[in-house]
């Protein structure tokens, strides 16, 4: 792999400011739902963007599949920036790197053959079916290898691999109409070997299923809640990370106002950390796809506003420094403010300390996903237990946690020592569904969260 | 538009030789699009996209394979039928030459729109709802596609279809202290109309209505959703008819063709046919002729919705419902949702309601169960109704139930009907009787 053919390119730059990533994607994938194997194939995504900002004008991107033919594309991108009328856009400065990043697989996980993937998704597949009720599964085994090589008009040069390698597993169990389903997965960049020991997660997520079909609807109300890692992590995610992006403010005072630092959002042990640098986890990266470094940037620190999450174009506006946050789905799209690992820092409670002073609650546990609109969210636990005097009670299904995110945080009373990052975990924010991101959490505790479900 | 950088003859010649079926489906599209952020021009796109997938049927297995890159056609059949080791049998017949009826799905008139008519559209936009609120920050995303996709099986079947698309969202964010509105719709046809016109309109009315706070206490009680509001009851529908979920079991509908589901004034339709629709197509994209068709007919459920696979696997005829983007293989999705408008106005159905909440969006849509047809959502945006008037916005509530049993309680559903996403004709509907919690 050589830059040659961009920094070529980049010759034809007529605009202020250009860059230019190409992505080569390929992907194996081995899906079994119930006894069928249904896909086995590998394909490949190729492509790219070139994105320039013109200071006579605004943005101008070109994307693409054929990767022939960089100049034009580069001109293309350049007279689109200058149709555009113009604009205040000054990017923050950042160092200018030339960096190669292989992947950092062992050789062993490089070297896997189809047959090997294919046993190992076929044995979690034989677990999920071995258990009663499962009228259904999905395995899907995943692998994926992205080769990024970027280059600007100010120097930056970095080839980087990409890879990650994903066990997702899901069964559906079945009582007449009463349809139930669970799952769960894991991930690794370090690929196959690190994924060779998921059997008792495989018999978890069929057991969960089928427990399901007898477990109640929760009674809808307001209560306590105490979420595992996992929600916790989620709802880090949904209600505060999506407000630290500093894109949502940038160019609203009043947006600006409501999350100006300083502010308190929750109470003294309450810390919000962003960081891109941590190892292993799923947002984990040396660079954005800006080139700038990732860093550890610290959001709420003791209850208060301390800090947001940057691009370089949101950090220019604010007079801030870029945080390494500029991250895109795929080379589709340009770069926008994202999370990498957002997670709340562990402190001293243990579980059963927060269970103890629960008389009637939930424990709500695992995530099926969650949104935001800013202010109020919404996040769906897999499943859930009742609290009832200290202790955990019967299984809940169709646990939906509904929020504002003043009153919410705030609200936080417990924060445990178990601090846990999940195995899986992507975000959309507008452009299609998969950016790995890390999501991590303690368990929580929770005051007055409202649920929708049944009436008692 | 880019000629096609992978022959498609050659393909599936390669494919025949070595397979007992073979099918290579090619696209190639090319879009403009510009964006607006806090209610100015920020950016003008271009892209391009171009690709080609192989289907290979070798001892009634599957093997398949994709590229938007340059790979050598001989390497690309190679990895198709290598992959058909794998697999389990189907007995899947690829379908011969048909005739095609003729559906409206391009207009050269959209394939030649100027990138500044696209900013003048935006312009316009952003006006009517700074008109509304000037405080919103205003952003609105025009996006005009020209798609061509070929397809040509071993059976004989070659279809070349051309659709044009023009596409527009938009969505104003208002911050007031710590209350916070977030409004926004999205329309898409194959051709130039001036729905966004009505569209923004609505929206505009939204911002405005959202301007007084109101309150409502936990109970049950009647819920009116907007065309938008109401598509939280008709996912789980959705999903219960795709031949998918009926083929494993996973349906609650499986095997209930021909049993009332629903309440008798509900009829559903699946139609290809309405002209410049971005659902609409005269074939699906396994060359099987678009049909269309009644999936629930005044309440009993009529017609599942499948593709070649699961029709094989079912026992059945594909209905002509086979989607695919370029890296997957086809998978069953409808085409147009077109549900039966009924009777009443929705000015009368909202009169009747002394206590209730009117529904525009809610948050979370399709988490959880949405198969067993359970759901919970707190509301996005939603109304507070008093004596058959609007009083106000309401925040912090959740709505929660099942759609069997709700869409079997005498739901009324209105005359006026809207093209919510630009592909589902939807009326407003009002529940008679709704959980709501209040948080």
């Amino acid at each position: 792999m050589t830059l040659e053919p961009l920094e070529w390119a980049l010759r034809a730059n007529s605009a202020d400011y250009c860059e230019i990533r190409l992505e080569t994607r390929l992907t194996t994938r081995i899906v079994y739902h119930g006894q069928r194997l249904e896909t086995v194939s590998t394909v490949v995504n190729e492509g790219g963007i070139v994105r320039a900002l013109s200071h006579q004008g605004g943005w101008g991107l070109s994307t693409f599949n054929n990767q022939q033919d960089l100049a034009n594309r580069v001109e293309q991108a350049c007279h689109h920036a200058r149709l555009v009328p113009r604009r205040e856009i000054a990017l923050a400065p950042h160092p200018v790197v030339i960096e190669t990043l292989p992947a950092a697989r062992p050789e062993a996980s490089q070297r896997v053959t189809l047959e090997e993937q294919h046993a190992l998704i076929s044995r979690y597949n034989t677990i999920l079916l071995g258990h009663p009720q499962i009228v259904d599964t999905s395995a899907m085994y995943i692998d994926r290898f992205v080769t990024v090589s970027y280059a600007n008009s100010e120097g930056t040069r970095i080839i980087e691999e990409r890879p990650m390698t994903e066990v997702m597993l899901g069964a559906t169990a079945r009582d007449g109409t009463n349809v139930q389903r669970s799952g769960d997965g894991s991930s690794s960049a370090m690929g196959h070997g690190a994924l060779l020991e998921l059997d008792e997660l495989a018999s978890s997520v069929a057991r969960r299923a089928r427990s399901l079909l007898s477990a109640e609807t929760v009674v809808g109300g307001v209560y306590p809640v105490i979420c595992d890692p996992r929600l916790a992590g989620v709802f880090v995610h949904e209600a505060f990370g999506h407000l630290s992006e500093s894109d949502f403010v940038y160019t609203n005072p009043q947006a600006q106002e409501m999350m100006s630092l300083g502010r308190r959002f929750g109470g003294e042990q309450l810390n919000i950390v962003d960081d891109g640098t941590l190892e292993g986890e799923r947002g984990t990266h040396r660079f954005d796809d800006e080139g700038t470094p990732t860093q550890r940037t610290p959001l709420v620190q003791k209850g208060i506003l301390v800090g947001r999450l940057h691009s370089r174009e949101t950090a220019g506006a604010l007079g801030e420094r870029a945080t390494g946050n500029a991250r895109a789905t795929d080379f589709r799209y340009p770069p926008i403010v994202r999370m990498t690992n957002t997670f709340i820092e562990p402190q001293d409670r243990t579980l059963e300390q927060m269970l103890a002073d629960v008389d009637l609650g939930v424990y709500a546990c695992q995530a099926i996903g969650g949104m935001t609109m800013l202010e109020n969210f919404s996040f769906s636990a897999g499943y859930g237990y009742m609290i009832r005097g200290g202790q955990v009670a019967e299984l809940v299904k169709d646990v939906v946690l509904a929020g504002n995110l003043f009153s919410t945080l705030a609200n936080i009373d417990a924060i445990g020592n178990d601090l846990t990052f999940s195995r899986t975990g992507n975000c959309g924010k507008g452009q299609g569904g998969g950016l790995p991101v890390g999501i991590g959490a303690p368990h929580i505790r929770i005051q007055d969260v409202a649920m929708g479900g049944r009436q008692a | 538009m880019t000629g096609q950088p992978n022959n498609v003859d050659r393909l599936l010649t390669g494919l025949e030789s070595q397979a007992e079926q073979g099918e290579v489906y090619a696209i190639a599209s090319e879009s403009t699009a510009i964006s607006f952020e806090a209610g100015e021009l920020k950016s003008a796109q271009v892209d391009e996209t171009s690709g080609v997938a192989l289907r290979a049927i070798k001892q009634g297995r599957v093997g398949f394979t994709a590229t938007s890159g340059h790979v050598d056609p001989e390497l690309l059949v190679a990895r198709a039928v290598d992959s058909a080791r794998f697999g389990d049998p189907t007995d899947l017949t690829l379908p011969g030459p048909s005739r095609l009826d003729k559906v409206d799905t391009f207009d050269q008139s959209v394939a030649d729109l100027a990138q500044e008519r696209l900013v003048e559209i935006g312009k316009e936009i952003v006006e009517r709802l700074r008109s509304a609120d000037a405080s919103g920050n205003i952003g609105v995303e025009i996006e005009r596609t020209v798609a061509r996709t070929e397809l040509a099986n071993s059976a004989g079947c070659t279809v070349t279809q051309r659709a044009s698309a023009l596409q527009i969202s938009f969505s104003m964010e208002r911050v007031r202290g710590d209350d916070v509105l977030m409004v926004g719709a999205a329309t898409a046809a194959t051709t130039l109309t001036d729905e966004y016109r009505a569209l923004t309109e609505r929206v505009a009315a939204h911002i405005q209505a959202a301007n007084r706070p109101a309150e409502i206490a936990s109970g049950r009680m009647p819920v009116l959703f907007s065309p938008s509001g109401s598509f939280v009851l008709w996912l789980p529908l959705l999903m219960a008819l795709n031949g998918e979920h009926v083929q494993r079991g996973t349906s609650p509908l499986a095997h209930r063709l021909g049993e009332s589901i629903v309440d008798a004034g509900l009829t559903l339709w699946d139609d290809p046919t309405v002209a410049g629709r971005p659902g609409s197509a005269a074939c699906d994209d396994e060359g099987v002729p678009a049909q269309r068709k009644a999936l629930i007919h005044q309440g009993v459920a009529r017609s599942f919705l499948f593709d070649l696979k699961t029709a094989a696997l079912a026992g059945t005829q594909s209905t002509g419902n086979g989607s695919r983007s370029l890296f997957s293989l086809p998978s069953p999705s409808a085409y147009n949702l077109v549900l039966e408008p009924g009777e009443t106005t929705y000015a009368e159905m909202l009169a009747g309601i002394s206590h209730g909440l009117l529904v525009h969006s809610l948050l979370g849509l399709g988490q959880g169960n949405p198969l067993s047809g359970a759901f919970s959502n707190p509301v996005g945006l939603a109304f507070v109704i008093e004596n058959g008037e609007i009083t106000g916005r309401v925040k912090d509530v959740t709505l929660a139930g099942n759609i069997y049993a709700l869409l079997s309680a005498a739901p009324q559903l209105s005359q006026e009907r809207e093209w919510v996403y630009g592909r589902y004709h939807l009326p407003h509907v009002l529940i008679p009787e709704l959980d709501v919690v209040r948080g």
